[in-house]
Parts: C-alpha cells; structure tokens; sequence
C-alpha cells in the first residue's frame, strides 16, 4: 500500500514537472498561435484579427492562469481544444493512439526478435568474425537516417517489386510492414550493441570463471547462467526502448503516410498547438512512468533479493 | 542436419536478393492504360485540414479542393473572377449595393435548389462564425428577392465577387444543418461535383453527387490520401497508388516531366519572395538602393541555386496574374559594372583595400533579416550576400523566428527583411500594395515599416480604392508597380511555382494559380 502510495505521488510531481516545463518553453519560444492560424492561409492580416484571436484563444491571459486553467481541466478529463484543429485534444490523441502503438508494438516484438539472438550470439563471439559482421550492419544501420533507410526501402519493395504499397494512408497489414521493418532496424541496431554490452560484461563476471573451472559447458553457462543473471538490464533496455517507439516514431509516420500521434505532434509543434502539445506530453510521460512502474514490478517478480531488501 | 538447416538459410537468403535485385534492375514495366476500374481514381494531396467544416479556419480550401464545395464566383487562370454559383452580377450606381443572380440550374448534392435565399443564409452562417468574413468586406443589409441575393456594403468595395470565391464563403445547405447534420463530423452539404464518403485527416473518400447541377460527374469514388511527404508522394504516383498529385519536388518532376506516363502542369503561384528595403538607414540613398538591386542576378537564383522551382523576380506582382508583368520596365536590373560605377558617384570606395567599400571609415555594411521556415530564403540571402561581397557592400544575415517577422516589419528593425507572401488571394492585389508602400501617415499603414514613401504612388492607392472599373484598375496596379520598380523600393526575388501531375490516363488536370481547385468536375478519363 505504501509503495503504491509513494509511486502514484512520484508520478503525480512528475506530471505537474513535465507539463508545466512544456509549458514554459512553449510559452519562452518565440511564435504566436494565433498567428499561426491566422497566417496558415498565407495572406496579409490584421493586428484587429490577430488580437481577436488571441482573445479567442484565450492567449491574452498572464501566463499562471493559462497553466492553472489547463492543468484544472486535465484534472476533470479535458485537455482542452487543438487551436489548429478546433477539435477536443483528447480526440486527436485517440485518433494518432490506435496507428502508433500497432507501429510501435510491431516494431518492437521485430526488435526483440532481431537485437537480442543477435546481440548474444555478438557476445558469445566477441572479437571474432561473425561480432565484426554484426557490429557492421549495427553500426551502419545506427549511422543511418531512418527517414532515408524508409524511403529507400519504399522505392524497393514498392516501387520497384510491388510488393507493399507505397501510402495509402489507412491502417492495414500490408501497409504497416514496411514502417514496422524500418522503425524495428533503426532500433534494433542500437539495442544489439546494448545486449552485446550486457551479455558481455556478464560473462567477465566471476560465477562464469566458477563454473568454467568445473567443467560446465559454454551453452550451460550461457542459458542457465548468464541469461538469467542478464535479465534484468535486459529489460530495463527494453522498457524504455517502448517509450521511444511509441514518442518518436514521428518520422517514420511522415515518410510512410502512416496516421500516427508522431505525426500529430511534429505538426502541433510546428504550428505552436499548445494544447496538443501539452497533451501529448502528458501522453508521453505517462507511458514512460507507466513503464517504468512495469520494470520495476518485474524486477521484483524476477529477482526476490531485491523485494527483501526492499 | 545442422549443415542442411544452414545450407537451406543461405539459399534462401540469396534466392530473395537475387529476386530483389532483378527486381529492381528491370523496374516496373510501364503502361499508361490506367486501372481497369476507371470508376475510381485516387488522388495524392497534402491535407492541413482537421475537419470539413468550410468556416473553420482555412479548412473551407480542402472542401473546395476536394470538389465539394463551390461559391458564387470563381477564378480563371490569370485571377480574373468569373461565374459559377452566380450566373452574373451587377453593383449599383452608388456602388454600395451589389446583385447577384443565382444560377437557376443550382442544386445542393441532397437535391435542395439553390435558391438566393439558401445563399443567404450560408453567407450570414459565414459571417457569424469566422472573424475572417469580416476582414473581406462589411454588409449592412443582405436580402433574397427570387433568384437574386442583394447585398449592401458599409462603403464601395470594388471586388466583392472576388471576396465571395473565398472558400469561405462555400455556397452549403443551412437548412440540411438545422435538420440535424453536423458539418464538421459528416461533411458539409455542397454544390461540389462530389460528396463526402468519409473523411479523417489522413485520407478523404468522395463520392459523385448525382445531383450535380452542371454537367456529368466522371468519376463513381475519388480516394484522397493526404501523404505529406513530397518523396514518398511522388513514389506512391510513380507506383500507381495514387493517379495525380499536387506539388511534386523539383527532383521528381524533372523525371516525370521526361516520362510520357506523366503530364506536368506548373503555374507561377500568387506569392512573390522579397526582401523589403528600409529606406531610413543606408539604403535610404538612392544610389546605393539602385546599385544594391543591380547587383543581384536574380535569373541565376532561380534557374540554377532553386532548379527552376521558381520564376525570377522583378516586380511586385507574380506574372501569374494579369497586371502587365513583362511590360514593366526594371532599371535596377542585373549589372555589376553599373552597381559599381552607382557606388562611387555615391562616394563609396575601397579606400583600405579589404574588399569593402567605405565611407568616413565606415564599410558599406546592411542587416538583412531572413526566417528559415521555407528552405528557399536562406538560400536567396546566400545568395544575395555573396553577390554584394562582388561590388564589395558586406551583407550580415540575421535569421530570425517567422514569428518575429510581423514585428520586425512594423517597426522598420533591418535594411532589408525577407518575406514570402500571397499578393492575390482574392484575385486583386489592392491590400498587397497598399500595405507594404503606401506612406504610413500617422501610423494608419502600420506594415509599411520601411519608411517608403512616394506622393504619386499614394495618390494611385487613393484612386485604387474607389475605382471599380477592372480595365482602369489594372492600369493603375501597372503603374504603381512602375513607380515601386523606378525608385528601388525592394527587392523582388522570385515567385515559386507550383505544380499538379497525373498519369495520362486522366486529362484536364490542371493548377491555377490560387490554391483552391484541384478535383474538379473537369477531371475525367482521357478517351
């Protein structure tokens, strides 16, 4: 009860944190909202209009009471309404939430699959030759765009051999495999190297010399020794890996036609949408915190030492 | 086993390379026979709009994009306004009152005709829930007699026609919403070729409307996916995932442009890319304007530094709009010797041999402010930085915020500031020119911040805003332009283009200059 108690109160100050920090660079950054709509049909326009709108929006008001009144309808369930949508922010969110957590968990089952047998089997062979191959293509692969490893492979396997569709704009199995591919390479990348990292240093570790010495079998060693002890930095790596797919696979949304939250956010961004921002914001933090939380329960499920010392 | 497992891996792994590559090195075999079913034609745009609702910001330009929607008025290739929903119109002797006759044949696609009343009544619905209706024109009465709407104006506006082809102003079913329709959620109820299907921001399904008033609708569905990637929308055209496209990259177009499955229509838009000149600091003498203009090679800008993307500039107006454009005269055109020769009669030489010149110890030095949200500024800055360091004036760019730019603007903060703006969205470019030159007599044209001022040239404003004839009108837009052009008042850089592609087995796809029609009734099948 007690634990519970003190996570929801971290997450609580966590959440005024992040908001209210959004909210001051939003508010520092140069850029007028009202503007914004105003000038999205890119013609002249007039202080009067400006100044009506900034009214509207209620921008006109000392900076506290924008956050106190925001933050005291986030409490009540309204985040308020997108400037540049003139639609609740919590429907836009629904609307981008459906097609990027099926990206993101795609992508992620991809990276699990690919970044953890290739990030052991790299251990295992530290410094021989199949680690330098694996090493090459993570490295390439980590030094490499993603909206460019996207757009090169659309002009492959759609332009050239049709065999998916370059953007139809809609949710589908077909349309979803080329983002997950390029989203879970990107990914999977940078998270061998961390497994590699892991595993290695996990088989320096003492207990493997022990049981090398009695005679135990590499494989032995490896599945019922090192594995398991490893298990805990794995999943740390991989929890947060799930809070960056679902907050940053924006660019992959835009280059695939992808309807996605990423998308949303880059465009509220560009077009100083403070409510969306803010919401999405919170949306981001609260997965992370979320996830965190499910680390830390699996920690304790996994490891019960670590329960006992409490 | 294991040896077999690994073989069989191998094998594999090559069989989809090989497959892959012979794929890719005999590419897609092209025909431009089009789809079997050409019932349906699917249409690559960028969407910026949320919901349909016509009178919510802007998003009444993608109703009216996406074939829904229509207004009294529309305008031509060269932004001459012409009828549409309005069959004709007239304005009184006083020219406060203005006429226009419905077309008769009119109908909503839910088979409700037309009548002036309807118009009315979507007019009035404009006015009352989007500020922006005001800011075109103020009524003091509107009334329906039969098929005529009369519309009474606060003072004599000579281009309400032109007004009432804004998009905001679509022609929609009032009567339809008090039934119950909600516009935003389901679309509103037009006069369009098509209807809404389904919209989401990401993709619009429009369907014929089988009342449709003037003529035949060509296609049973349109499916529009809003792919705001300008590489991936030429993919998706290249592939045939979608028939036609708005805005294709500069790179693209040209392979398409060589490619006979493609027909590219590229107009001058309505924008004009200048840098404003402040008269008040350095560039206030005559001489070092004139010489700081000649000095730029605007042809080379944008034929070679944007890849023909844009039109080089040299008066206020784009030649996309029909107000004299290469009848105008440009006395500072591209010459370095005269730019050179200008200095010197203004006493500014290089007298400490740092490639500068000078004057009282001082370099010839100028602030130009750009904003870097549209990639072509820097790079005209850039460009007009190292043209000056050629007659030796040192440029200092200054990026700054687009936000800042309004600000910068009204308080004359540079020598000269970039902008990029629409000079005719309602096919007149009045407010364009009044705004940024006409003199700033006790601050009643707050955006002239540059300190131009030009007695004749206000004495033409003057004219402008009474004159309702089009014919004079436009002889006075074209001399206002020749007085700007005479006495350097900026610096004119180019106008962008834009573009629409289709595979040809669709014809009459065509770009006018304002952004407002795309999916036309016109759109159809080529024989």
């Amino acid at each position: 009860m007690k634990t519970i108690l003190s996570k929801v109160s971290q997450l609580l100050i966590t959440l005024i944190g992040v908001t209210f920090l959004t909210f001051c660079l939003t508010y520092i950054a140069p850029g007028d909202p009202a503007l914004m709509v105003l000038e999205a049909g890119d013609t002249i326009v007039s202080q009067e209009m400006i100044d009506a709108t900034r009214k509207e929006m209620g921008l006109d008001r000392p900076f506290m009471e924008q956050y106190v009144r925001w933050v005291s309808g986030a409490v009540q369930g309204d985040l308020g309404t997108s400037y540049s949508g003139k639609k609740p922010v919590t429907d836009k969110l629904l609307e981008g939430l459906g097609g990027t957590a099926l990206l993101a968990v795609s992508a992620f089952l991809l990276n699990v699959l690919l970044s953890i047998p290739l990030g052991i089997y790299s251990a295992v062979k530290a410094n021989k030759l199949p680690d330098f191959i694996i090493r090459f293509f993570a490295f390439i692969n980590v030094s490499m765009p993603s909206f460019w490893l996207g757009m090169l492979l659309l002009y492959i396997f759609g332009l050239k051999l049709h065999w998916v569709p370059i953007a139809t704009s809609v949710i589908s199995f077909k349309a979803l495999i080329l983002p997950a591919i390029t989203l879970s390479l990107v990914m999977a990348a940078k998270f061998t190297r961390q497994v590699r990292t892991v595993i290695i240093e996990e088989l320096h570790q003492d207990y493997v010399m022990g049981a090398r010495a009695r005679g135990m079998s590499e494989s032995q060693i490896l599945w019922k020794h090192v594995l398991p002890n490893a298990l805990l930095p794995l999943i740390t790596i991989m929890g947060m890996g799930i809070g960056w797919l679902l907050a940053g696979a924006a660019v992959i949304e835009i280059v695939f036609s992808w309807p996605g939250m990423g998308k949303m956010a880059v465009y509220a961004i560009a077009m100083r949408d403070y409510p969306l921002i803010e919401g999405f914001v919170l949306w981001v933090a609260l997965i992370y915190t979320a996830i965190n939380f499910l680390v830390d329960l699996s920690y304790s499920i996994l490891d019960p030492r670590l329960k006992a010392r409490g | 086993m294991k040896q077999s497992w690994k073989k069989w891996l191998r094998n594999a792994t090559f069989g989809v390379m090989a497959v892959a590559a012979l794929g890719v090195i005999a590419g897609c075999s092209s025909d431009n026979a089009g789809p079997a079913d050409k019932s349906v034609v699917k249409f690559g745009v960028t969407n910026f709009a949320d919901t349909l609702e016509p009178t919510q910001n802007y998003f009444g330009w993608v109703v009216m994009r996406y074939g829904i929607g229509e207004t009294l008025a529309k305008f031509d290739e060269k932004m001459n306004t012409q009828p549409w929903l309005a069959e004709s119109w007239s304005v009184s002797a006083d020219k406060l009152t203005w006429t226009f006759k419905i077309n008769d044949k009119a109908k909503f696609s839910n088979g409700n005709k037309v009548t002036a009343e309807a118009v009315k009544e979507s007019i009035e619905r404009a006015f009352e829930k989007n500020k922006r209706a005001a800011t075109f024109f103020k009524y003091t009465d509107i009334k329906a007699d039969g098929q005529n709407l009369i519309i009474t104006t606060d003072k004599p506006y000579p281009n309400v026609p032109g007004f009432l082809a804004d998009p905001l102003f679509i022609i929609v079913d009032v009567a339809a919403e008090k039934a119950g329709r909600d516009f935003a959620k389901e679309g509103p109820i037009g006069t369009g070729p098509y209807k809404v299907k389904s919209f989401t921001k990401e993709k619009a399904v429009v369907e014929a409307n089988e009342n449709y008033w003037d003529g035949e609708v060509p296609f049973k569905t349109v499916e529009i996916p809003s792919i705001d990637d300008p590489t991936t929308r030429a993919l998706a055209l290249q592939n045939g995932d979608v028939d036609f496209a708005v805005n294709i990259g500069a790179g693209d177009l040209e392979s398409m442009r060589n490619d006979s499955k493609f027909k590219v229509d590229e107009i001058a838009s309505l924008r004009t890319v200048l840098a404003r000149i402040n008269q008040k600091g350095v560039l206030g003498d005559e001489k070092v304007r004139a010489a700081f203009i000649s000095g730029t090679d605007r042809e080379s800008y944008n034929k070679v530094l944007l890849k023909g993307t844009f039109i080089p500039g040299k008066a206020p107006i784009p030649p996309s709009l029909d107000y004299g454009f290469d009848g105008l005269k440009d006395p500072n055109a591209y010459n370095p010797e005269r730019s050179k020769q200008l200095l010197a009669e203004a006493g500014w030489k290089d007298t400490d041999g740092d490639g500068y010149v000078d004057k009282d110890g001082k370099n010839l030095e100028v602030r130009f402010v750009v904003y870097n949200s549209r990639q072509e500024l820097p790079i005209y800055a850039e460009a007009v930085q190292s043209d000056m360091k050629k007659i030796g004036i040192k440029v200092n760019i200054e990026s700054v915020d687009y936000n800042l730019i309004d600000k910068m603007g009204i308080d004359g903060d540079y020598d000269l500031l970039i902008s990029n703006i629409v000079t005719a969205n309602t096919g007149d470019p009045e407010i364009f020119l009044k705004w940024y030159w006409k003199t700033n007599l006790n601050g009643e044209n707050p955006q002239n911040g540059s300190g131009y001022s030009n007695p004749k040239y206000d004495a033409i404003m003057d004219q402008l805003a009474v004159e309702f004839d089009k014919s004079k009108r436009q002889s006075l837009i074209i001399e206002a332009q020749q007085i700007l052009l005479n006495d350097g008042a900026a610096l004119f850089l180019g106008y962008p283009k834009t573009n629409i592609v289709n595979n040809t087995w669709l014809t009459n796809v065509v770009m006018y200059p304002t952004d407002y029609y795309w999916l036309t009734k016109d759109v159809k099948p080529a024989k």
